[in-house]
Protein backbone atom coordinates (compact mmCIF):
# COMPACT_ATOMS: atom_id res chain seq x y z
CA UNK A 1 0.00 0.00 0.00
CA UNK A 2 1.52 3.58 -0.75
CA UNK A 3 0.51 5.69 2.19
CA UNK A 4 0.01 9.04 1.33
CA UNK A 5 0.28 10.09 5.40
CA UNK A 6 2.56 8.13 7.70
CA UNK A 7 3.52 8.41 11.53
CA UNK A 8 6.99 7.30 12.21
CA UNK A 9 7.85 6.67 16.12
CA UNK A 10 5.52 10.09 16.61
CA UNK A 11 6.28 11.41 19.91
CA UNK A 12 4.89 14.59 21.04
CA UNK A 13 4.68 16.56 24.33
CA UNK A 14 3.41 19.63 26.06
CA UNK A 15 6.20 21.28 28.05
CA UNK A 16 7.39 18.17 30.53
CA UNK A 17 4.20 16.12 29.92
CA UNK A 18 4.81 13.55 27.20
CA UNK A 19 1.49 12.66 25.09
CA UNK A 20 2.89 10.54 22.65
CA UNK A 21 4.87 7.44 23.13
CA UNK A 22 6.11 6.60 19.23
CA UNK A 23 3.31 6.27 17.47
CA UNK A 24 3.12 4.25 14.05
CA UNK A 25 0.44 5.05 11.42
CA UNK A 26 -0.64 5.06 8.25
CA UNK A 27 -2.92 6.16 5.40
CA UNK A 28 -3.33 5.06 2.37
CA UNK A 29 -4.51 7.11 -0.65
CA UNK A 30 -8.48 7.90 -0.23
CA UNK A 31 -8.38 5.71 2.70
CA UNK A 32 -10.85 6.15 5.55
CA UNK A 33 -9.06 5.57 8.73
CA UNK A 34 -10.67 6.37 12.26
CA UNK A 35 -8.17 6.47 15.51
CA UNK A 36 -10.29 5.74 18.69
CA UNK A 37 -9.32 5.90 22.52
CA UNK A 38 -10.76 7.00 25.81
CA UNK A 39 -10.26 10.65 26.67
CA UNK A 40 -6.06 11.69 26.90
CA UNK A 41 -5.28 8.81 25.00
CA UNK A 42 -3.92 11.41 22.49
CA UNK A 43 -5.75 11.52 19.63
CA UNK A 44 -6.33 15.08 19.32
CA UNK A 45 -2.46 15.22 20.25
CA UNK A 46 -1.80 12.98 17.32
CA UNK A 47 -3.90 15.24 14.94
CA UNK A 48 -2.23 18.58 16.03
CA UNK A 49 0.94 16.98 16.00
CA UNK A 50 0.30 15.92 11.82
CA UNK A 51 -0.74 19.28 11.29
CA UNK A 52 2.17 21.09 12.53
CA UNK A 53 -0.06 22.87 15.33
CA UNK A 54 2.84 21.02 18.19
CA UNK A 55 6.82 20.66 17.59
CA UNK A 56 7.65 16.89 16.80
CA UNK A 57 10.84 16.20 14.87
CA UNK A 58 10.51 16.11 11.25
CA UNK A 59 11.16 12.44 10.36
CA UNK A 60 8.42 11.42 12.80
CA UNK A 61 5.75 12.20 9.70
CA UNK A 62 6.28 11.84 6.14
CA UNK A 63 3.68 13.01 3.89
CA UNK A 64 3.87 11.01 0.35
CA UNK A 65 7.33 9.52 1.45
CA UNK A 66 8.33 12.80 2.37
CA UNK A 67 9.66 14.09 5.50
CA UNK A 68 7.09 16.95 7.05
CA UNK A 69 7.03 16.90 10.46
CA UNK A 70 7.00 19.86 12.53
CA UNK A 71 6.19 21.82 9.67
CA UNK A 72 3.92 24.98 10.15
CA UNK A 73 0.78 24.43 9.63
CA UNK A 74 -0.03 26.78 6.89
CA UNK A 75 2.63 25.16 4.88
CA UNK A 76 1.21 21.68 5.50
CA UNK A 77 -2.23 23.45 4.22
CA UNK A 78 -0.38 24.14 1.30
CA UNK A 79 1.15 20.49 0.93
CA UNK A 80 -2.78 19.14 0.89
CA UNK A 81 -3.28 18.46 4.57
CA UNK A 82 -6.38 20.51 5.84
CA UNK A 83 -7.52 20.25 9.68
CA UNK A 84 -12.07 20.03 11.37
CA UNK A 85 -10.04 21.20 14.80
CA UNK A 86 -11.87 19.85 17.99
CA UNK A 87 -14.63 22.75 18.78
CA UNK A 88 -14.81 23.81 15.45
CA UNK A 89 -12.91 26.96 15.67
CA UNK A 90 -14.63 29.05 13.49
CA UNK A 91 -13.97 32.70 12.78
CA UNK A 92 -16.50 33.83 14.98
CA UNK A 93 -17.12 37.54 13.62
CA UNK A 94 -17.68 36.38 10.00
CA UNK A 95 -20.31 35.09 8.39
CA UNK A 96 -20.78 31.43 7.15
CA UNK A 97 -19.73 32.95 3.73
CA UNK A 98 -16.73 34.84 4.89
CA UNK A 99 -15.50 31.78 6.96
CA UNK A 100 -15.40 29.78 3.77
CA UNK A 101 -13.71 32.86 1.83
CA UNK A 102 -10.51 32.88 4.31
CA UNK A 103 -10.11 29.05 3.07
CA UNK A 104 -10.30 29.90 -0.32
CA UNK A 105 -8.10 33.08 -0.36
CA UNK A 106 -5.25 31.16 0.99
CA UNK A 107 -5.71 28.38 -1.28
CA UNK A 108 -5.96 31.02 -4.17
CA UNK A 109 -2.77 32.98 -2.82
CA UNK A 110 -1.11 29.03 -2.69
CA UNK A 111 -1.91 28.37 -5.87
CA UNK A 112 -1.17 31.57 -7.39
CA UNK A 113 2.68 31.07 -5.97
CA UNK A 114 3.14 27.62 -6.52
CA UNK A 115 1.64 27.09 -9.75
CA UNK A 116 -0.05 23.97 -10.41
CA UNK A 117 0.72 21.83 -6.93
CA UNK A 118 1.24 18.30 -7.24
CA UNK A 119 -1.89 16.39 -6.42
CA UNK A 120 -4.68 17.78 -4.24
CA UNK A 121 -6.97 18.60 -7.08
CA UNK A 122 -9.43 18.29 -4.94
CA UNK A 123 -11.41 20.70 -7.32
CA UNK A 124 -13.82 21.88 -4.11
CA UNK A 125 -15.73 24.93 -4.87
CA UNK A 126 -17.84 27.29 -2.55
CA UNK A 127 -20.80 25.86 -5.07
CA UNK A 128 -19.79 21.80 -4.16
CA UNK A 129 -19.36 22.72 -0.86
CA UNK A 130 -22.98 23.69 -0.79
CA UNK A 131 -23.84 21.01 -2.76
CA UNK A 132 -22.74 18.97 0.03
CA UNK A 133 -24.37 20.97 3.03
CA UNK A 134 -27.01 22.83 1.42
CA UNK A 135 -28.12 24.40 4.46
CA UNK A 136 -24.57 26.46 4.02
CA UNK A 137 -25.92 28.10 0.56
CA UNK A 138 -29.13 29.13 2.78
CA UNK A 139 -27.31 30.98 5.79
CA UNK A 140 -24.52 31.99 3.82
CA UNK A 141 -25.00 35.18 4.88
CA UNK A 142 -25.54 34.81 8.93
CA UNK A 143 -23.29 35.02 11.47
CA UNK A 144 -21.77 31.51 12.40
CA UNK A 145 -22.40 32.35 15.84
CA UNK A 146 -25.99 32.21 15.57
CA UNK A 147 -26.00 28.73 13.82
CA UNK A 148 -26.74 25.59 15.35
CA UNK A 149 -23.88 23.43 16.87
CA UNK A 150 -24.47 20.75 13.64
CA UNK A 151 -24.44 23.72 11.05
CA UNK A 152 -21.04 24.88 12.54
CA UNK A 153 -19.59 22.14 12.42
CA UNK A 154 -20.46 21.81 8.77
CA UNK A 155 -19.19 25.34 8.15
CA UNK A 156 -15.28 23.71 9.68
CA UNK A 157 -15.75 20.57 7.09
CA UNK A 158 -16.65 22.47 4.33
CA UNK A 159 -13.73 25.38 5.25
CA UNK A 160 -11.15 22.44 5.30
CA UNK A 161 -12.75 21.09 1.96
CA UNK A 162 -11.82 24.24 0.91
CA UNK A 163 -8.16 23.84 1.42
CA UNK A 164 -8.21 21.23 -1.22
CA UNK A 165 -6.85 18.79 0.65
CA UNK A 166 -5.55 15.20 -0.24
CA UNK A 167 -5.73 14.69 3.39
CA UNK A 168 -8.29 15.65 6.24
CA UNK A 169 -7.92 14.76 9.77
CA UNK A 170 -10.79 15.69 11.64
CA UNK A 171 -11.11 16.07 15.45
CA UNK A 172 -14.08 14.41 17.13
CA UNK A 173 -16.82 16.09 14.41
CA UNK A 174 -19.54 14.21 16.14
CA UNK A 175 -18.94 15.62 19.91
CA UNK A 176 -21.69 17.42 21.46
CA UNK A 177 -24.49 17.32 18.28
CA UNK A 178 -27.60 15.15 18.06
CA UNK A 179 -27.43 11.76 16.63
CA UNK A 180 -29.95 12.60 13.28
CA UNK A 181 -26.91 15.85 12.53
CA UNK A 182 -24.09 13.18 13.48
CA UNK A 183 -26.04 11.01 10.33
CA UNK A 184 -26.72 14.18 8.45
CA UNK A 185 -22.65 14.91 8.94
CA UNK A 186 -21.23 11.68 7.94
CA UNK A 187 -23.39 11.19 5.06
CA UNK A 188 -21.16 13.78 3.44
CA UNK A 189 -18.05 11.25 4.11
CA UNK A 190 -18.55 9.07 0.96
CA UNK A 191 -18.77 12.25 -1.07
CA UNK A 192 -15.49 13.60 0.65
CA UNK A 193 -13.39 10.12 -0.12
CA UNK A 194 -14.63 10.06 -3.50
CA UNK A 195 -12.52 13.37 -4.69
CA UNK A 196 -9.84 11.09 -3.46
CA UNK A 197 -9.34 12.41 -0.30
CA UNK A 198 -8.43 10.35 2.47
CA UNK A 199 -9.81 11.20 6.06
CA UNK A 200 -8.61 10.29 9.76
CA UNK A 201 -11.64 10.19 11.85
CA UNK A 202 -10.81 11.01 15.69
CA UNK A 203 -13.97 9.90 17.64
CA UNK A 204 -15.47 8.84 20.54
CA UNK A 205 -18.53 6.88 19.36
CA UNK A 206 -16.71 3.35 18.42
CA UNK A 207 -19.96 2.32 16.90
CA UNK A 208 -19.61 5.21 14.58
CA UNK A 209 -16.13 4.91 14.21
CA UNK A 210 -15.95 1.06 13.17
CA UNK A 211 -18.86 1.92 10.79
CA UNK A 212 -17.14 4.70 9.23
CA UNK A 213 -13.61 3.73 8.24
CA UNK A 214 -11.85 1.50 6.63
CA UNK A 215 -9.14 0.62 9.39
CA UNK A 216 -9.03 1.63 13.13
CA UNK A 217 -6.21 1.95 15.27
CA UNK A 218 -7.18 2.52 18.91
CA UNK A 219 -5.02 4.45 21.18
CA UNK A 220 -4.43 4.04 25.18
CA UNK A 221 -2.19 6.69 26.83
CA UNK A 222 0.06 7.41 24.06
CA UNK A 223 -0.02 4.32 22.32
CA UNK A 224 -1.56 2.58 19.42
CA UNK A 225 -2.84 -0.55 21.38
CA UNK A 226 -4.30 -2.23 18.55
CA UNK A 227 -4.66 -1.49 14.46
CA UNK A 228 -6.47 -3.36 11.81
CA UNK A 229 -9.24 -3.54 9.11
CA UNK A 230 -12.78 -2.35 10.89
CA UNK A 231 -14.86 -5.04 9.71
CA UNK A 232 -12.78 -7.20 11.14
CA UNK A 233 -12.30 -6.40 14.72
CA UNK A 234 -14.56 -7.64 17.46
CA UNK A 235 -15.80 -5.28 20.17
CA UNK A 236 -14.42 -7.33 22.52
CA UNK A 237 -10.88 -6.91 20.99
CA UNK A 238 -11.71 -3.24 20.57
CA UNK A 239 -12.74 -3.24 24.83
CA UNK A 240 -9.69 -4.86 25.74
CA UNK A 241 -7.19 -2.36 23.52
CA UNK A 242 -9.74 0.81 24.52
CA UNK A 243 -9.18 0.69 28.19
CA UNK A 244 -5.84 -1.68 28.51
CA UNK A 245 -7.80 -4.03 30.36
CA UNK A 246 -8.46 -8.02 29.56
CA UNK A 247 -12.19 -8.68 30.01
CA UNK A 248 -14.13 -5.73 31.50
CA UNK A 249 -16.44 -5.03 28.76
CA UNK A 250 -19.49 -6.17 27.19
CA UNK B 1 -11.43 54.29 -1.71
CA UNK B 2 -14.24 54.19 -3.35
CA UNK B 3 -14.74 50.25 -3.59
CA UNK B 4 -18.54 50.28 -3.14
CA UNK B 5 -20.39 47.87 -4.65
CA UNK B 6 -18.43 44.34 -6.26
CA UNK B 7 -20.29 42.04 -8.45
CA UNK B 8 -20.23 38.87 -6.99
CA UNK B 9 -19.13 36.22 -9.30
CA UNK B 10 -19.46 32.75 -7.63
CA UNK B 11 -21.90 30.53 -9.15
CA UNK B 12 -24.88 28.81 -7.66
CA UNK B 13 -25.92 31.64 -5.39
CA UNK B 14 -28.45 33.63 -5.87
CA UNK B 15 -28.06 37.30 -7.22
CA UNK B 16 -26.34 39.11 -4.56
CA UNK B 17 -24.36 42.39 -4.71
CA UNK B 18 -21.13 42.84 -2.51
CA UNK B 19 -21.37 46.35 -0.53
CA UNK B 20 -18.24 46.98 1.20
CA UNK B 21 -19.14 50.78 2.19
CA UNK B 22 -22.59 51.66 4.24
CA UNK B 23 -24.27 55.01 4.90
CA UNK B 24 -22.21 55.83 8.33
CA UNK B 25 -19.20 54.61 6.88
CA UNK B 26 -19.51 57.27 4.04
CA UNK B 27 -20.45 60.12 6.95
CA UNK B 28 -17.45 58.77 8.74
CA UNK B 29 -15.24 59.10 6.04
CA UNK B 30 -16.30 62.35 5.35
CA UNK B 31 -15.72 63.73 8.53
CA UNK B 32 -12.10 62.26 8.85
CA UNK B 33 -11.28 64.12 5.48
CA UNK B 34 -12.52 67.18 6.97
CA UNK B 35 -10.30 66.34 10.23
CA UNK B 36 -7.24 66.05 8.20
CA UNK B 37 -8.15 69.03 6.01
CA UNK B 38 -8.08 70.95 9.66
CA UNK B 39 -5.40 69.45 10.91
CA UNK B 40 -3.62 70.50 7.36
CA UNK B 41 -4.82 74.01 8.01
CA UNK B 42 -3.87 74.30 11.59
CA UNK B 43 -1.51 77.21 11.49
CA UNK B 44 -4.01 79.50 10.10
CA UNK B 45 -6.34 78.49 12.42
CA UNK B 46 -5.43 77.52 15.70
CA UNK B 47 -2.33 79.08 18.48
CA UNK B 48 0.88 77.00 19.10
CA UNK B 49 -0.28 75.97 22.41
CA UNK B 50 -3.35 74.38 20.06
CA UNK B 51 -1.19 72.54 17.75
CA UNK B 52 1.16 71.16 20.77
CA UNK B 53 -2.23 69.65 22.43
CA UNK B 54 -3.60 68.51 18.84
CA UNK B 55 -0.18 67.02 18.13
CA UNK B 56 -0.01 65.17 21.46
CA UNK B 57 -3.51 63.75 20.39
CA UNK B 58 -2.20 62.27 16.78
CA UNK B 59 0.67 60.57 19.17
CA UNK B 60 -2.05 59.06 21.04
CA UNK B 61 -4.22 57.52 18.46
CA UNK B 62 -1.42 56.96 16.39
CA UNK B 63 0.58 54.71 19.42
CA UNK B 64 -2.76 52.94 19.88
CA UNK B 65 -3.71 52.01 17.08
CA UNK B 66 -0.21 50.39 16.61
CA UNK B 67 -1.12 48.42 19.64
CA UNK B 68 -4.17 47.55 18.28
CA UNK B 69 -2.78 46.28 15.08
CA UNK B 70 -0.13 44.28 17.35
CA UNK B 71 -2.92 43.09 20.48
CA UNK B 72 -6.07 43.13 18.92
CA UNK B 73 -5.06 41.93 15.25
CA UNK B 74 -1.78 39.52 15.57
CA UNK B 75 -2.19 39.08 19.04
CA UNK B 76 0.85 40.08 19.62
CA UNK B 77 0.43 41.86 23.28
CA UNK B 78 3.64 44.61 23.15
CA UNK B 79 4.28 46.54 26.70
CA UNK B 80 7.43 47.48 24.75
CA UNK B 81 6.49 49.98 21.70
CA UNK B 82 8.22 52.78 23.67
CA UNK B 83 11.50 51.28 22.50
CA UNK B 84 11.12 51.96 18.57
CA UNK B 85 9.16 55.18 19.53
CA UNK B 86 12.97 56.52 21.94
CA UNK B 87 14.84 54.78 18.93
CA UNK B 88 13.35 56.61 15.71
CA UNK B 89 13.39 59.88 18.60
CA UNK B 90 17.27 59.50 19.25
CA UNK B 91 17.69 58.95 15.09
CA UNK B 92 16.07 62.33 14.46
CA UNK B 93 18.24 63.72 16.73
CA UNK B 94 21.69 62.69 15.50
CA UNK B 95 20.41 63.21 12.15
CA UNK B 96 19.59 66.42 12.34
CA UNK B 97 21.53 67.82 15.41
CA UNK B 98 24.55 66.01 14.91
CA UNK B 99 24.56 65.64 10.86
CA UNK B 100 23.03 68.90 10.20
CA UNK B 101 20.56 66.66 7.77
CA UNK B 102 17.04 68.88 7.23
CA UNK B 103 14.87 68.16 10.69
CA UNK B 104 11.64 67.22 8.56
CA UNK B 105 13.33 65.24 6.03
CA UNK B 106 15.29 63.87 8.99
CA UNK B 107 11.79 62.66 10.43
CA UNK B 108 11.41 60.07 7.72
CA UNK B 109 14.93 58.71 7.30
CA UNK B 110 14.74 58.26 11.36
CA UNK B 111 11.92 55.34 10.65
CA UNK B 112 14.69 53.18 9.31
CA UNK B 113 16.00 52.68 12.65
CA UNK B 114 12.64 51.22 14.25
CA UNK B 115 12.41 49.32 10.72
CA UNK B 116 16.04 47.86 11.19
CA UNK B 117 15.65 46.99 14.67
CA UNK B 118 12.35 45.49 14.97
CA UNK B 119 13.48 42.58 12.63
CA UNK B 120 16.34 40.79 15.20
CA UNK B 121 13.81 42.05 18.24
CA UNK B 122 10.84 40.10 16.68
CA UNK B 123 13.67 37.03 15.95
CA UNK B 124 14.58 37.62 19.72
CA UNK B 125 10.95 37.46 20.97
CA UNK B 126 8.15 35.58 18.62
CA UNK B 127 9.10 32.37 20.14
CA UNK B 128 7.63 33.29 23.62
CA UNK B 129 4.35 32.45 24.50
CA UNK B 130 1.56 35.10 25.43
CA UNK B 131 2.60 37.34 28.71
CA UNK B 132 6.36 36.12 28.41
CA UNK B 133 6.38 37.52 24.97
CA UNK B 134 5.06 40.74 26.70
CA UNK B 135 8.00 40.92 29.35
CA UNK B 136 10.45 40.24 26.64
CA UNK B 137 9.13 43.34 24.50
CA UNK B 138 8.97 45.81 28.06
CA UNK B 139 12.82 44.63 28.53
CA UNK B 140 14.06 45.09 25.17
CA UNK B 141 12.84 48.49 25.89
CA UNK B 142 14.80 48.62 28.77
CA UNK B 143 17.90 47.50 27.34
CA UNK B 144 17.40 50.47 24.69
CA UNK B 145 17.00 52.83 27.39
CA UNK B 146 20.43 51.68 29.12
CA UNK B 147 21.95 51.30 25.71
CA UNK B 148 21.17 55.48 25.07
CA UNK B 149 22.29 55.94 28.70
CA UNK B 150 25.59 54.77 27.93
CA UNK B 151 26.10 55.96 24.24
CA UNK B 152 28.31 58.77 23.54
CA UNK B 153 26.26 58.90 20.02
CA UNK B 154 23.39 60.29 22.00
CA UNK B 155 25.16 62.47 24.59
CA UNK B 156 24.63 59.33 27.32
CA UNK B 157 22.42 60.45 29.80
CA UNK B 158 22.20 64.21 29.83
CA UNK B 159 19.99 63.74 26.37
CA UNK B 160 19.61 65.95 23.71
CA UNK B 161 18.12 68.86 22.42
CA UNK B 162 16.97 69.82 18.38
CA UNK B 163 18.66 73.05 18.59
CA UNK B 164 18.06 73.26 14.42
CA UNK B 165 14.71 73.94 14.88
CA UNK B 166 15.72 77.72 15.91
CA UNK B 167 16.28 78.17 12.31
CA UNK B 168 12.96 78.24 11.70
CA UNK B 169 10.20 80.62 12.39
CA UNK B 170 6.80 79.62 14.37
CA UNK B 171 4.93 79.86 11.57
CA UNK B 172 7.01 77.67 9.49
CA UNK B 173 7.18 75.19 12.60
CA UNK B 174 3.86 75.06 12.84
CA UNK B 175 2.97 74.71 9.38
CA UNK B 176 5.20 71.32 9.41
CA UNK B 177 4.12 70.37 12.80
CA UNK B 178 0.51 70.49 11.21
CA UNK B 179 1.02 68.53 8.15
CA UNK B 180 3.24 65.47 10.04
CA UNK B 181 0.49 65.30 12.16
CA UNK B 182 -1.95 64.75 9.03
CA UNK B 183 1.00 62.53 7.88
CA UNK B 184 0.85 60.47 11.14
CA UNK B 185 -2.74 59.97 11.13
CA UNK B 186 -3.07 58.70 7.54
CA UNK B 187 -0.37 56.61 7.60
CA UNK B 188 -1.03 54.63 11.48
CA UNK B 189 -4.91 55.07 11.49
CA UNK B 190 -5.11 55.25 7.58
CA UNK B 191 -3.14 52.73 6.71
CA UNK B 192 -4.83 50.23 9.33
CA UNK B 193 -8.23 50.73 7.52
CA UNK B 194 -6.38 50.44 4.09
CA UNK B 195 -4.71 47.15 5.61
CA UNK B 196 -8.20 45.66 6.95
CA UNK B 197 -9.81 46.32 3.90
CA UNK B 198 -7.29 44.68 1.04
CA UNK B 199 -6.83 41.53 0.46
CA UNK B 200 -5.18 40.85 3.78
CA UNK B 201 -7.55 42.11 5.76
CA UNK B 202 -9.86 38.53 6.05
CA UNK B 203 -6.72 36.81 6.77
CA UNK B 204 -6.40 39.52 9.45
CA UNK B 205 -9.24 39.30 11.15
CA UNK B 206 -9.74 34.87 11.07
CA UNK B 207 -6.52 35.72 12.64
CA UNK B 208 -7.87 37.97 15.26
CA UNK B 209 -10.53 35.55 15.55
CA UNK B 210 -8.85 32.64 16.27
CA UNK B 211 -4.94 31.98 15.81
CA UNK B 212 -4.82 28.40 15.21
CA UNK B 213 -7.86 28.05 13.12
CA UNK B 214 -6.21 30.44 11.01
CA UNK B 215 -2.87 28.63 10.41
CA UNK B 216 -4.76 25.15 9.67
CA UNK B 217 -6.84 27.30 6.60
CA UNK B 218 -3.29 28.34 5.43
CA UNK B 219 -3.28 31.73 6.58
CA UNK B 220 0.67 32.37 7.38
CA UNK B 221 0.27 34.11 10.71
CA UNK B 222 4.10 33.79 10.97
CA UNK B 223 4.76 35.89 8.35
CA UNK B 224 1.92 38.62 9.06
CA UNK B 225 2.75 38.57 12.69
CA UNK B 226 6.16 39.61 11.38
CA UNK B 227 4.40 42.24 8.76
CA UNK B 228 2.93 43.62 11.26
CA UNK B 229 5.48 43.91 14.47
CA UNK B 230 7.29 45.99 11.78
CA UNK B 231 5.01 48.24 10.71
CA UNK B 232 3.73 48.93 14.05
CA UNK B 233 7.31 49.68 15.40
CA UNK B 234 7.72 52.12 12.05
CA UNK B 235 4.16 53.49 13.02
CA UNK B 236 5.10 53.74 16.62
CA UNK B 237 8.56 55.41 15.41
CA UNK B 238 6.82 57.96 13.23
CA UNK B 239 4.64 58.88 16.43
CA UNK B 240 8.17 59.30 18.38
CA UNK B 241 9.83 61.25 16.43
CA UNK B 242 7.05 64.03 15.52
CA UNK B 243 6.36 63.81 19.19
CA UNK B 244 9.42 64.74 19.67
CA UNK B 245 10.33 66.98 17.44
CA UNK B 246 7.69 68.99 18.91
CA UNK B 247 9.17 68.62 22.49
CA UNK B 248 12.79 69.71 21.27
CA UNK B 249 14.28 67.66 24.03
CA UNK B 250 14.67 64.06 24.59
CA UNK B 251 16.51 61.97 27.37
CA UNK B 252 16.51 58.30 27.92
CA UNK B 253 14.04 57.96 30.64
CA UNK B 254 11.22 60.47 28.38
CA UNK B 255 12.35 58.66 24.79
CA UNK B 256 11.75 55.38 26.52
CA UNK B 257 8.53 55.86 28.93
CA UNK B 258 6.19 52.90 29.84
CA UNK B 259 3.89 55.68 29.73
CA UNK B 260 3.45 55.01 26.15
CA UNK B 261 1.88 51.64 26.86
CA UNK B 262 0.06 52.18 29.39
CA UNK B 263 -2.05 54.72 27.26
CA UNK B 264 -2.49 52.46 24.34
CA UNK B 265 -3.61 49.64 26.67
CA UNK B 266 -5.88 51.41 28.49
CA UNK B 267 -7.20 53.38 24.59
CA UNK B 268 -7.74 50.12 23.63
CA UNK B 269 -8.97 48.22 26.35
CA UNK B 270 -11.70 51.01 27.00
CA UNK B 271 -12.78 52.02 23.71
CA UNK B 272 -12.78 48.84 22.17
CA UNK B 273 -9.72 45.73 21.00
CA UNK B 274 -10.21 45.12 17.34
CA UNK B 275 -11.75 48.26 15.62
CA UNK B 276 -10.45 51.70 14.85
CA UNK B 277 -13.79 53.21 16.05
CA UNK B 278 -12.57 52.07 19.39
CA UNK B 279 -9.55 53.66 19.43
CA UNK B 280 -10.47 56.99 18.15
CA UNK B 281 -13.37 56.66 21.10
CA UNK B 282 -10.50 55.34 23.94
CA UNK B 283 -8.39 58.01 22.67
CA UNK B 284 -10.81 60.97 23.59
CA UNK B 285 -11.84 59.66 26.76
CA UNK B 286 -8.49 59.68 27.72
CA UNK B 287 -7.50 63.26 26.52
CA UNK B 288 -10.14 64.29 28.39
CA UNK B 289 -9.20 62.63 31.77
CA UNK B 290 -5.66 63.25 31.10
CA UNK B 291 -6.32 66.78 31.27
CA UNK B 292 -9.01 67.18 33.71
CA UNK B 293 -7.68 64.40 36.57
CA UNK B 294 -4.08 64.48 35.67
CA UNK B 295 -2.93 66.98 38.43
CA UNK B 296 -4.23 64.23 41.03
CA UNK B 297 -1.00 62.08 40.33
CA UNK B 298 -0.79 58.63 41.24
CA UNK B 299 -4.42 58.05 42.48
CA UNK B 300 -5.50 58.86 38.46
CA UNK B 301 -3.57 56.27 37.46
CA UNK B 302 -5.45 53.72 39.69
CA UNK B 303 -8.10 55.02 38.60
CA UNK B 304 -7.42 54.45 34.81
CA UNK B 305 -5.83 51.48 36.01
CA UNK B 306 -8.97 50.00 37.36
CA UNK B 307 -11.34 51.00 34.53
CA UNK B 308 -9.00 49.11 31.84
CA UNK B 309 -9.06 46.08 34.50
CA UNK B 310 -13.41 46.57 34.85
CA UNK B 311 -13.30 46.43 30.98
CA UNK B 312 -11.22 43.57 30.75
CA UNK B 313 -13.05 41.66 33.04
CA UNK B 314 -16.83 42.76 32.12
CA UNK B 315 -16.78 44.17 28.67
CA UNK B 316 -14.04 42.64 26.37
CA UNK B 317 -15.27 44.42 23.22
CA UNK B 318 -15.11 47.64 25.30
CA UNK B 319 -17.48 50.92 24.10
CA UNK B 320 -17.08 50.37 21.09
CA UNK B 321 -18.11 46.71 20.97
CA UNK B 322 -21.38 47.42 23.45
CA UNK B 323 -22.24 50.44 20.67
CA UNK B 324 -21.75 47.90 18.19
CA UNK B 325 -23.87 45.59 19.66
CA UNK B 326 -26.87 48.10 19.47
CA UNK B 327 -26.69 49.99 16.42
CA UNK B 328 -25.02 48.27 13.30
CA UNK B 329 -23.68 51.52 12.14
CA UNK B 330 -19.84 50.90 11.59
CA UNK B 331 -17.94 54.11 11.18
CA UNK B 332 -14.58 52.19 9.54
CA UNK B 333 -16.92 49.26 7.83
CA UNK B 334 -14.03 46.46 6.77
CA UNK B 335 -16.78 44.02 5.78
CA UNK B 336 -18.34 42.74 3.08
CA UNK B 337 -22.27 43.24 2.73
CA UNK B 338 -24.37 40.73 1.17
CA UNK B 339 -27.24 42.52 -0.86
CA UNK B 340 -30.18 40.49 -1.62
CA UNK B 341 -32.52 42.41 -4.02
CA UNK B 342 -35.14 40.10 -2.88
CA UNK B 343 -34.27 40.21 1.26
CA UNK B 344 -32.95 43.23 2.17
CA UNK B 345 -29.18 43.23 3.86
CA UNK B 346 -28.17 40.38 5.55
CA UNK B 347 -24.99 39.12 8.08
CA UNK B 348 -21.76 40.88 7.70
CA UNK B 349 -18.08 40.53 8.94
CA UNK B 350 -17.47 43.15 11.71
Amino acid sequence: MSAVLSTHGLVARYGDFQALYGVDTELGAGECVALIGANGAGKSTFLRAVMGLLPVAREMVRLDGEPVGGTAPDRMVQKGVAIVPEGRRLFTGMSVEDNLRVAIDQAARAAGKAGARAGGKGGWTLKRVHDLFPILAEKARTPVQSLSGGQQQMVAIGRALLCQPRVLLCDEISLGLAPKVIREIYAALPEIRAAGTAVILVEQDVGLAQSASDRLYCMLEGRVTLAGKSAEISRAQIGEAYFGVGHAVA
Amino acid sequence: MTMTAVPFADAGLPAVRVQRQTPSGRIALTLALAALVALVAMPWWASTGTIRWILELCCYLAVAQMWNLLAGYAGLVSVGQQAFMGAAGYALFVLAQTYGINPFLAVFLSLLVPAVLAVPTYFLLHRLEGPYFSIGTWVVAEVFRLVSTNLPLVNSGAGMSLRVMKDYSAFERNVAMSLLCATLLLVTLGGSYWLLRSRFGLALIAMRDNPVAAASQGVQVGRLRFLIYVAAAVGCGLAGAIYFMAQLRITPGSAFDPMWANLAIFIVMVGGIGSIEGVLIGTLIFFVADRWFGEYGASYFVVLGLMTLAVALYARTGIWGAIARRWDAPWFPIGRRLIDPQQGTKGETR
